[in-house]
């Protein structure tokens, strides 16, 4: 009786050290390789360079970010050329996306500092500033010529890589939310792309049921992610805040600047909720458990007429694996609003140039750069000679040689984000877009961009707890009827003030500010 | 002997019981076995063909692409087999260990009477609080560690003696089953930390400890009750014929509760095998484990169903095979007969 | 510090029946019983060093964030001592709907089954009063069930009548008991069918070990496939039945439902493993005579097979007890808890918490969790569980 269960161990060991052997022959396969691939790219590179000495040999950094292919693909892909220029290896170690955040923190905050660099949100810069966990760029920046910091759109130089006037982050990607739409189905009904929010909402009622890409089935007029947790507490924003922010990205959309009030209990932030339920109605049935993924997918099958997303849509709609729209996409800056808020009364008032001197036709746009964009910064635990390598690798994924490469091919999750990226055409036309939809598309990030109303998300510490236990879970309940707008409103007012109060109002305040490039 | 007809007589179903049977047991091998399906099916699947609506049926509905398996498998090439290796092997040595040791813990709790005094317990937890105190207030955690232990031993000796009231084998068995009901959660952050001191962090002994220590009180509290069902008659004859409480336990309990070994081993097995918050937290680059390879797939763009369906479809293929070699064990005849002896 | 004792004539503390064994002699058996002894530390020890050394730090650590507030400060993180306030929060404070919920008054029918819970609590505990075979820890035991049922079940009642909203402790509760009712059923029976002799079994059995062998979280993203009524495969029926125009997200209970169809196809497994083993691992000779007896299925089911497997099953409803109450993995990307708060059980709350950084409101959430599960299976133990062994 004995003997089947011994053959039995005896059989799983044996297994598991064939797999060892047969993948330690694997890697020892792939490692062969590699360095017969880099041997090419070396002497092609030392032909060019002439024998300089590598600056960063034998140097290891290890960045940390999400799994790809967005993000991370670009990173592994120029990691060899970066060692073939400099000598230093650069390990890109993925974790899920959800779980970055905490992975980042607990390593920092713990002392285990086992990665050097990070690719992450500049949202949650604040989060790592403030305990002083990352290492300051300011000065690197200064010196650095090759970045063309210069190039780079004022928003993300100025604002979201900045946090009390110093650098800390270098953008590699420029993420903000833009309005998408149908141009054929527009041009069909012979409408322009929605300016405000009514537009929006009248457009999409027209559109809703029916059957928009040839399959026998009544589609949607707007498709917007309102699940919960995933997204929707950034895109109620991409409504609210052409309500609330008028007078440029530093007055800021969250808070009172003064009081450090939550600016969620007046008008415009019930006109917001009022339009963001109101778009229920023209779309998708199960949109309460629609994360962006698939309202962007909802959007590359046809299926929707309108939609709001970061730059992705753009670049997925050329993929024919993806999508059955191509050239049938148009962008534009997300709608504003005719009304914006007097923050002195929270009601309501019409545009004009004292109220909204950003206005565009008298309507008041406020993009959102929600999240951020994905940015590299610096773990300042790491050593010296490592540190400077993380920068230089950094620095080169930015510069526009790599950068204006990457952001057209739509597997990087890289956005345009430098002035140069949405002059050329060329480039887009080359990845797949016809001549006019990259007009069209690189004009709107053109407008956004350019647009010194832009809004940025919240960088306080533990923005989390203000926005996802919060805010999410308020809209949520709001979206499913549980609470009327006065309660949605009331919910949030006293959560964000619990938090402030727990965390200490003034310094809530200062970080505030400092996110926000204001002097006190 | 006869035994095997006579077992076919007893549990031959009638015609009509076969048919309701086979009815029965096919609705739900369909409802198990669909979903599965539609995993296999959506990992030939291009984006497009996920996105626009249910295709159900390879080169019917839709022209498959092996895009994503070229992906995970080429592509991917290390961070797919190396998570791979690292499941395997982190898994199997827990599994094993756990069973081992939770076997052994389940016949003594079950055959011999223990009374840990409450008063020891108390202490024991005491001190482990002042070790922690120390630590977290600098103190290098060997030395904490062993000042835990001889004050403990101390403590113990003096005041230890003077309580008598203590606790019993089922207090054992529930405190052991209650270290399952906390939220992992709330463990992965202290757990962190400790591996963290010991500088175990993102290696597989890290995991296997783990692992070993969360799935023992399930081996326990199962291998309980497997053992409780092998008549007691049989030990007490060996115990007559001068066997030593080893001999017994090695030669007669173990293989008379093979199918409840087999079925305990499996459930830990797959529990390992699919662990996903400690190995996200305990592991970096290393010793990162199939799981988090199938959590990353949600990524920016949402869910990418298709290279999801591909790590699916490999991270299970082992734990069948080892199914379906073990799951003969878990039949029955092998009790048949040796009541007589 | 652990004596272990021999088992000797009377003494049958565990349960198992054990005789005492006359033939031994003195010398004999003092020698066992040193022997015995050390054998005892010996099988017991390993696995007790083991789990006490990992599970105490993080218990310990847990409970003290509970009490804490976790804030970042320059030069890194604070964690500042609040007491109860955490708890407060959940309880009466401003979490308070989402972990309790909303209460209403209860409907007509709401009273009816709570008085009718009450009464049978009553009853029960005056039964056992007037059976005069009192004993401490019984009446403890019962009296705190009796609480903790009645408590359970106002709650119940007054947050599932109309104008009210359960929070994530109900709605944990109505996983775990829901889930395992179904699941213990479907396993038993699925345990059942392939005990018999049909040509095939192997198949079946292999096959219904399946959904356990996926990682939880594939199965949630699993499930949040095959649900989706756009482009699941369900999708042509959903549309067919003409229900093209709703959706089950958007309804408190559609959401639930859809989360515990994820949870009962994902457990059933564990039940069936477990219980065919145990089907598997009885002697034969019982059924041999009952089918000499002239027994017929149903008989043999009732009086032979199901006291056999009864203790197994109280031990295996237990377990899974225990894990179902930490169900995390399906409501958090299936529906994220929505619509609202609707299907957000207690350890996604506890999750969410986390993941926003107030590590003092995940630990007090999961400290709830902690107390709720170790009443609920105190009382189970040492009622159910203890009374179905001693049967045996």
């Amino acid at each position: 009786m004995k003997k089947p269960l011994l053959w039995l161990l005896i059989m799983l060991l044996t297994v598991s050290m064939i797999a060892t052997f047969s993948l330690a022959g694997c890697k020892k396969a792939e490692e062969a390789a590699a360095p017969a691939e880099e041997e090419v790219a070396e002497e092609e590179v030392a032909e060019e360079e002439a024998a300089v000495e590598k600056p960063f040999e034998g140097v290891e950094v290890n960045i940390l970010t999400f799994t790809g292919p967005q993000i991370a693909e670009p990173l592994q892909r120029r990691a060899p050329d970066f060692q073939a220029l400099t000598g230093a290896k650069v390990n890109v170690v993925i974790v899920p996306f959800s779980d970055l955040y905490m992975k980042i923190l607990t390593d920092m905050a713990t002392g285990t500092n086992s990665y050097d660099a990070f690719v992450f949100a500049p949202q949650w810069m604040g989060d790592y500033i403030i305990p002083g966990y990352l290492e300051d760029l300011t000065d690197r920046v200064a010196v650095d010529e090759a970045l063309e910091w210069g190039d780079i759109a004022p928003f993300f130089r100025d604002f979201s890589s900045t946090y009390e006037g110093r650098i800390w982050t270098i953008p590699l990607d420029g993420d903000f939310h833009m309005l998408y739409y149908r141009t054929d189905l527009l041009e069909e009904e012979g409408l322009n792309p929605p300016e405000t929010w009514d537009d929006y909402l009248n457009i999409a009622k027209i559109f809703n049921g029916k059957d928009l890409n040839d399959d026998g089935i009544p589609d949607y007029g707007s498709a917007i992610s309102k699940k919960r947790g995933a997204q929707a507490y950034w895109f109620i924003y991409d409504i609210a805040a052409s309500f609330i922010q008028s007078q440029g990205t530093g007055q800021g959309t969250f808070f009172n600047t003064e009081t450090f009030e939550p600016l969620v209990n007046n008008e415009a932030f019930a006109a917001a909720l009022e339009v963001y339920k109101e778009t229920t109605k023209h779309g998708p049935p199960d949109e309460l458990i629609l994360d962006v993924g698939d309202t962007r997918g909802l959007f590359t099958s046809g299926r929707t007429a309108l939609s709001l997303d970061w730059g992705d849509i753009g670049t997925l709609a050329i993929d024919p694996e993806i999508s059955v729209v191509q050239d049938k996409v148009g962008a534009a800056i997300l709608p504003g609003s005719t009304k914006v808020l007097d923050w002195d009364t929270g009601k309501l008032v019409d545009v004009d140039e004292s109220t909204a001197p950003y206005a565009v036709n008298g309507v008041n746009h406020a993009p959102f750069a929600a999240f951020g964009g994905w940015s590299g910064g610096i773990n300042i635990a790491a050593d010296p000679k490592v540190k400077d390598a993380a920068y230089a690798f950094l620095s080169y994924m930015n510069q526009p040689a790599q950068s204006n490469v990457d952001v057209t091919i739509g597997k990087t999750g890289f956005n345009p984000y430098r002035i140069s990226q949405f002059e050329n055409t060329e480039l887009w036309v080359e990845a797949g877009m016809s001549e006019i939809a990259a007009k069209n598309y690189l004009g709107a990030i053109k407008d956004s961009l350019e647009s010194p109303n832009m809004v940025l998300d919240m960088r306080i510490p533990q923005n989390a707890r203000y926005q996802q236990t919060v805010l999410d879970t308020a809209i949520a309940q709001f979206l499913a009827g549980e609470l009327t707008i006065e309660q949605t409103m009331e919910q949030i007012y006293n959560g964000w003030e619990e938090i402030t109060e727990e965390l200490g109002r003034e310094a809530q305040l200062e970080s505030y500010l400092g996110g926000l490039g204001v002097e006190k | 002997m006869k035994k095997p007809f006579r077992r076919k007589s007893i549990f031959s179903p009638s015609p009509a019981a076969m048919v309701l049977s086979y009815l029965v047991l096919g609705i739900w091998a369909f409802v198990v076995l669909f979903p599965l399906y539609w995993y296999v099916v959506t990992s030939i699947k291009l984006p497009i063909q996920v996105i626009e609506g249910p295709f159900y049926i390879p080169f019917v509905d839709f022209q498959p692409s092996l895009h994503a398996w070229r992906y995970i498998f080429t592509d991917l090439r290390n961070d797919t087999l190396r998570p791979y290796f690292n499941t395997v092997v982190i898994s199997l040595i827990s599994s094993i260990l756990a069973l081992l040791i939770g076997m052994a813990a389940a016949y003594g709790l079950l055959r011999f009477n223990y009374r840990p005094r409450l008063v020891a317990i108390l202490m024991f937890i005491g001190c482990i609080v002042l070790v922690i105190v120390a630590i977290s207030f600098g103190m290098p955690w060997k030395l904490a560690l062993i000042a835990g232990i001889v004050l403990f031993i101390i403590l113990l000796q003096t005041i230890g003696r003077r309580f008598k009231r203590s606790l019993g084998n089922n207090d054992i068995a529930f405190w052991m089953i209650s270290t399952r009901i906390l939220p992992p959660v709330v463990i992965v952050i202290p757990m962190y930390i400790l591996f963290q001191r010991v500088g175990l962090l993102d290696t597989k002994t890290a995991l296997i400890i783990t692992y070993l220590a969360v799935s023992l009180p399930i081996v326990v509290w199962l291998m309980r009750d497997y053992f409780s069902s092998i008549p007691i008659e049989l030990e007490e004859s060996a115990t007559v014929d001068g066997a030593s409480r080893y001999r017994i336990f090695l030669s007669i309990v173990l293989p008379l509760s093979a199918p409840g070994l087999v079925a305990t081993f499996l459930l830990i097995l797959v529990f390992n095998w699919n662990e996903y918050l400690l190995a996200l937290f305990l592991t970096s680059s290393r010793a990162q484990t199939l799981p988090l390879t199938v959590a990353a797939q949600n990524a920016t763009r949402g869910p990418q169903w298709w290279y999801m369906s591909v790590l699916i479809l490999i991270m299970i293929i082992p734990v069948i095979a080892m199914a379906i070699v073990l799951e003969r064990y878990i039949a029955r005849g092998l009790l048949v007969g040796a009541i007589k002896e | 510090m652990m004596k272990v004792k021999r088992q000797t004539q009377g003494s049958a503390q565990t349960g198992s029946g054990l005789e005492a064994i006359p033939s031994l002699n003195k010398r004999m058996h003092s020698l066992v019983m040193r022997q015995d002894r050390l054998a005892g530390n010996v099988f017991l020890l390993p696995a007790v060093l083991v789990i006490l050394s990992l599970a105490i730090f993080p218990l310990i650590i847990s409970l003290y964030l509970s009490f804490s507030s976790f804030r970042f400060v320059k030069g890194g993180f604070a964690l500042k001592f609040v007491g109860l306030a955490n708890y407060k929060k959940l309880l009466i404070g401003s979490a308070k709907t989402r972990f309790l919920g909303v209460l209403a008054n209860p409907s007509i029918f709401g009273w009816l089954v709570f008085i009718i819970i009450a009464a049978l609590l009553v009853i029960s505990l005056v039964l056992y009063i007037r059976r005069g075979q009192l004993s401490a820890g019984g009446l403890f035991y019962r009296g705190l069930a009796a609480i903790v049922i009645g408590l359970g079940a106002w709650l119940l009642v007054r947050t599932l009548g109309p104008d009210g909203r359960p929070g994530t402790l109900i709605i944990t509760l109505i996983y775990v008991f829901i889930g395992i009712f179904f699941q213990y059923l479907l396993g038993l029976g699925m345990a059942m069918l392939t005990t018999q002799a049909l040509p095939g079994r192997r198949f079946f059995r292999t096959v219904f070990f399946l959904p356990l062998m996926i990682t939880p979280v594939g199965i949630a993203y699993l499930f949040r496939m095959l649900t989706d009524t756009t482009k699941g495969p369900f999708a042509v029926i959903w549309q067919m039945v003409g229900l093209s125009g709703f959706s089950w997200a958007n309804n408190p209970w559609g959401a639930r439902v859809a989360v515990m169809l994820g949870d009962i196809w994902q457990w059933t497994p564990f039940m069936f493993i477990v219980l065919l083993a145990a089907l598997e691992s009885q002697s034969i000779e019982p059924f041999e005579a009952a089918m000499v007896d002239g027994a017929n299925k149903w008989q043999i089911f009732r009086y032979i097979t199901l006291p056999q497997i009864l203790p197994v099953s109280a031990t295996i409803i237990l377990i899974r007890m225990i894990e179902a109450f930490k169900i995390v993995d399906i409501p958090n990307v299936l529906t994220n808890g929505g619509p609202g708060t609707a299907s957000e059980s207690l350890a996604l709350q506890s999750y969410m918490y986390w993941r926003a950084l107030d590590l003092g409101g995940s630990a007090s959430v999961s400290y709830m969790l902690l107390i709720t599960v170790t009443l609920a299976g105190l009382c189970y133990f040492n009622l159910i569980h203890r009374a179905v062994k001693e049967k045996e």
